[in-house]
C-alpha cells in the first residue's frame, strides 16, 4: 500500500460520490419543503454539506487499509436495524456518530448540535 | 424500477464515466507550505479543502518543475493547481505561485529538531490506557514501533490507516511467538485533553478485536501536553490544534533492542517495510 496514492486515489472517488450524493439528495428532495423533512428541524441541504465533510471520506468509498470497512448509509433510515445491528434510530445514530463506535471516530468536538441535526436530516433522506 | 432510480443510476454511471475517461483533471489548491524536500521534488503543503476532489489536509505534492521548487520556503502561503491523471495514481502541482512570504521568518525557525540515529529515546514517562506509567526505555531488549494518532482523527488515510496497519503488524506478529515476544509497538496521541486512558482504551480494544491482552504487546499511550511537546520535538512530530480539528505530519519510528534510533517514516511508508525492519531489529542481536 502507498499512502499518498491512495490518498489521492480516494480523493477523486470521494469527490465523484459526493457528485452522485448531491445527485441523490436532489431526487430525494423532490416533492419537499426545500431543505426540510419531516425528521426534526434540521435543514437537510445544509446535512449535506455536513455529510460532505465528515462522512463520505469514510462511508462512500472502498478503504482497503482499513481494519474495518465502514459500511455504505444507503437506506439508513429505511431498514428497522443499523449496520451495527443496534436499531435504527435518531437516538441512536446521534450516538454512534457523537461517541464513536469501534474503530469509527468521535465526532463530539466537530459537530455543533445543529450539525448534528441537520445531518440527521440528510441521513433520513437516504433512499 | 423508479423513475427517480432510473434518473440516480444514469446520473452515477455518467459521472463515473466521466471519471474513469478523463485523462487529466486539475484543481486549485491554496495553502502554507510545511517543507520542502528537494531530493524528491517535493512539497508538503497544509492546503484548504480541495472542493470536489478532498478536505483539508497536510500532505507531500511533487512539483516537477525544480526551479519553481527552489523559490519554496516554509511558511510561505501558495496557490497552485494540482494536476491528477490516470485516476489519481498520477498527480503533481503546476503553476506554484508565493502569494504572502510574511510567514517565512515563523517558519524558517524549526519546530522540530528530531533524534538522529543511534541516539537513545527520550526516558519521559507516559500514562497508558490502563492509567499504568509506562517510559519508552522500558522496552530495552526489544525492538520498538512507535507511531502517532489521535483517537478522533476522521481522515481515513491518516490515523485510522495508522492503527489499522499496526493492527495487521500485531496480528501478524502475534502468529510467531518468537518475535511477538521480542517486539513492541506504542501508539501515542497527541490529544491527551480528549484521550484519556478510557478512551485510548477503547480505541486501543476496537483494533484489538477487543481482546486486551494483546495490551501487552501494543501500548496506547500519551502524556502531559508539555512532555507530549518535548516527545514531538524529538521525533519530528509537527502538530497544532484550532477549532477543534489538529494538524500533524505522519512519523513512525523503529526504536533498536539497545534503545536507540534506529529508522524513521513519514508520510512514505508500507507496512511491509514496517514489519520486514521491525523483525530485523528483533532478531538482531540474537544468536
Amino acid at each position: 500500500m502507498k499512502p499518498r496514492r491512495v490518498m489521492m486515489l480516494s480523493g477523486l472517488i470521494f469527490g465523484t460520490l459526493a457528485l452522485v450524493r448531491a445527485g441523490s439528495f436532489s431526487g430525494a428532495a423532490m416533492g419537499q419543503e426545500p431543505g426540510r423533512n419531516r425528521h426534526g428541524q434540521g435543514d437537510a441541504r445544509r446535512g449535506l454539506d455536513v455529510f460532505v465533510a465528515n462522512c463520505a471520506p469514510c462511508h462512500e468509498q472502498a478503504l482497503p487499509g482499513l481494519k474495518v470497512q465502514p459500511p455504505q448509509l444507503e437506506g439508513l433510515f429505511q431498514k428497522k436495524k443499523l449496520p451495527s445491528g443496534a436499531p435504527a434510530t435518531d437516538a441512536q445514530v446521534r450516538r454512534t456518530i457523537m461517541r464513536g463506535r469501534g474503530t469509527m471516530p468521535a465526532f463530539d468536538q466537530r459537530l455543533s448540535d445543529e450539525d448534528l441535526k441537520d445531518l440527521l436530516s440528510y441521513l433520513h433522506n437516504l433512499k | 424500477m423508479s423513475l427517480k432510480r432510473l434518473l440516480l443510476l444514469i446520473l452515477s454511471c455518467t459521472l463515473i464515466a466521466a471519471s474513469a475517461q478523463s485523462k487529466t483533471r486539475r484543481y486549485n489548491l491554496r495553502g502554507v507550505v510545511v517543507e520542502t524536500k528537494p531530493a524528491t521534488n517535493e512539497v508538503v503543503v497544509q492546503h484548504a479543502a480541495i472542493p470536489g476532489l478532498m478536505p483539508a489536509m497536510t500532505m507531500p505534492y511533487t512539483v516537477k518543475d525544480p526551479n519553481a521548487l527552489g523559490e519554496l520556503m516554509p511558511g510561505d502561503a501558495i496557490t497552485a493547481v494540482l494536476v491528477s491523471t490516470d485516476n489519481g495514481k498520477t498527480s503533481w502541482l503546476e503553476d506554484v505561485r508565493i502569494t504572502d512570504k510574511s510567514g517565512r521568518k515563523n517558519a524558517e525557525t524549526p519546530k522540530t529538531r528530531r533524534l538522529a540515529i543511534g541516539d537513545p529515546v527520550p526516558d519521559l514517562a507516559l500514562v497508558n490506557q490502563d492509567g499504568r506509567h509506562i517510559r519508552l526505555t522500558d522496552f530495552r531488549g526489544k525492538a520498538l514501533l512507535i507511531t502517532f494518532i489521535y483517537t478522533r482523527c476522521p481522515l481515513p488515510n491518516f490515523c485510522p490507516l495508522l492503527s489499522s496497519q499496526f493492527s495487521k503488524i500485531h496480528d501478524d506478529l502475534m502468529k510467531e511467538p518468537d518475535v511477538y515476544k521480542r517486539t513492541h509497538l506504542v501508539t501515542i496521541s497527541f490529544d491527551p485533553r480528549y484521550d484519556t486512558p478510557r478512551v485510548l482504551r477503547k480505541y486501543g480494544l476496537a483494533y484489538l478485536d477487543n481482546d486486551k491482552s494483546g495490551f501487552e504487546q501494543w501500548d496506547f499511550a500519551s502524556t502531559n501536553p508539555g512532555d507530549l511537546r518535548k516527545l514531538a520535538y524529538a521525533f519530528g512530530l509537527e502538530y497544532s490544534e484550532a477549532d477543534n480539528q489538529i494538524s500533524h505530519t505522519m512519523v513512525i519510528a523503529l526504536v533498536a533492542r539497545d534503545g536507540t534510533i534506529a529508522q524513521y517514516w513519514g508520510a512514505q511508508w508500507t507496512t511491509a517495510e514496517l514489519e520486514r525492519a521491525l523483525r530485523q531489529q528483533a532478531s538482531a542481536g540474537t544468536p
